[in-house]
């Protein structure tokens, strides 16, 4: 599975390298999530990611900026030492929120007023 | 003391060679012993470069891409070359967040992450007159630190 959406949030499970290939291709398949629903949360799912460059960096933020308007919030999560690296360097975590687990997540979103 | 080993590898200007440009490099250093981080910031710089080759260089269309390395004890020197449209001013396309394509969502740091990652980089471009991207690195120094 590479994407899955419910209830207004678009979960992204990251392929295990994030280039511009990759990137380019994620985008494309989940471009019509955002005509067809509100998404409001995103959450990039880093678990199986071992390789990251500055491309991944542009689709978080070209996402961001979909949901930022409808004061939706963007996370992270299962992100290893690696990508860590790479999100930290690039200055994302100002708009990125890294988080421990999917639960934590959902526990932060009915915080901020979400409700299934 | 060993001498000084290289390797030249020519490759299609195409998305999805990304991969194939970063895993070689990332197996000929070997000889260097790096450390699983010290791989990952090589592999890192040449995807930038190599996508930059592709995406600005060539402008996706069809065109051959030259990677050249040389390791000599811990020294790893890594050329990626174009002979694509060039870049008419260097300075300005290296600087952080600086794009030509923010319609295409490209976060304009290509070449903060090569600077970053290795320990010095040079462009060497004009316009119509391809790019050519020259990274140093020792293996086995300190690795820089984020905050």
């Amino acid at each position: 599975m590479v994407y899955e959406v419910a209830n207004g949030v678009l979960i992204y499970y990251l392929p295990e390298e994030l280039d511009h290939y990759a990137a380019d291709m994620l985008k494309r398949k989940t471009a019509h999530v955002f005509d067809e629903e509100e998404i409001r949360y995103l959450i990039f799912d880093f678990s199986k990611t071992q390789f990251m460059d500055s491309s991944g960096i542009g689709l978080i933020t070209g996402r961001f900026r979909m949901v930022h308007d409808k004061g939706g919030c963007v996370y992270a999560v299962h992100v290893n030492e690696t990508i860590d690296r790479i999100l930290l360097m690039s200055g994302i975590y100002r708009i990125l929120k890294k988080m421990d687990s999917l639960d934590a997540i959902k526990k932060e979103m009915v915080k901020g007023g979400y409700y299934e | 003391m060993n001498s000084a080993n290289e390797m030249n590898v020519e490759f299609d200007s195409v998305a999805k060679n990304e991969s194939f440009a970063r895993v070689i490099v990332a197996s000929f250093i070997t000889s260097t012993n790096p450390t699983l981080e010290e791989v990952s910031d090589i592999k890192t710089a040449v995807s930038e470069a190599v996508t930059n080759a592709i995406i600005h260089g060539y402008e996706k269309g069809a065109g051959k891409i030259w990677i050249r390395t040389v390791v000599e004890d811990r020294s790893v020197y890594i050329e990626v070359r174009d002979k694509g449209i060039g870049i008419a001013d260097v300075k300005q396309a290296m600087e952080p967040l600086f794009t030509t394509k923010p319609e295409e969502e490209r976060s304009g740091m290509g070449f903060s992450f090569m600077e970053a990652f290795m320990d010095r980089l040079e462009v060497e471009s004009a316009a119509g007159e391809g790019t050519v991207v020259k990274m140093w690195k020792e293996i086995g120094a300190p690795a820089p630190h984020y905050e």
